[in-house]
């Protein structure tokens, strides 16, 4: 899946999605869970908290 | 390098505030001790509408460029940040220039800056590098991370 698509399918930037991917942003609960919801697997299995 | 719609905004506006502005300041500073009656009203907002306008094409023409123009919450949350650090600025001059009104012998060495022309163009330096301030917040975070 495109950076592009999966912006488009949480509702955010592709440049958020980017800064997301390299560590430079760490997003908020609701855009999270948008994340885990369009790959269908739970929030842990995206995220990590360190 | 590559710039979002965002960061290309934002150069553009930091480019048309140093521009405008630095180049009336610069005018305004230089003549500063021929002229002690502070700039006319009309003079003023003529600047702000030339600010505005070239603004507005230059944010107009990008928009054209770029098909997303979404802001999403990692912009709001730069902004908000950034505007925090423009806010901060502001504030340290206007404490300094009130510390420099309440004990007036200290612009001994540049009365000229005590004049009603002089007060105005340093308020309105200090709002102009306030802004600047916020815009390269803006950008670093944009760059950085946040």
């Amino acid at each position: 899946m495109s950076q592009q698509t999966l912006a488009d399918k949480v509702g955010v930037t592709r440049q958020t999605i980017f800064a997301i991917e390299k560590d430079k942003y760490s997003p908020s609960l609701e855009v999270a869970f948008k994340i885990s919801n369009v790959f269908k697997v739970p929030l842990e299995e995206v995220f990590i908290y360190d | 390098m590559e710039f979002s719609y965002k960061e290309k905004g934002l150069i553009a506006s930091l480019g048309v505030t140093l521009l405008i502005f630095g180049w009336y300041l610069y005018g305004a500073f230089s003549k500063l001790s021929l002229n002690p009656e502070p700039p006319g009203f009309v003079e003023i907002i003529i600047l702000v509408v030339w600010v505005a306008v070239l603004e507005s094409i230059i944010h107009g023409f990008l928009a054209l460029k770029n098909k997303s123009q979404l802001e999403d919450e990692r912009d709001k949350l730069i902004e908000k940040i950034s505007y925090r650090y423009g806010y901060w600025f502001l504030s340290a001059c206007i404490w300094f220039l009130m510390v420099q009104i309440l004990f007036d012998a200290r612009f001994d060495h540049l009365p000229v800056l005590t004049t009603p022309n002089g007060m105005f163009h340093l308020l309105l330096l200090f709002f102009v590098l306030a802004e600047v301030t916020n815009f390269v917040a803006q950008l670093y975070y944009y760059r950085k991370g946040i």
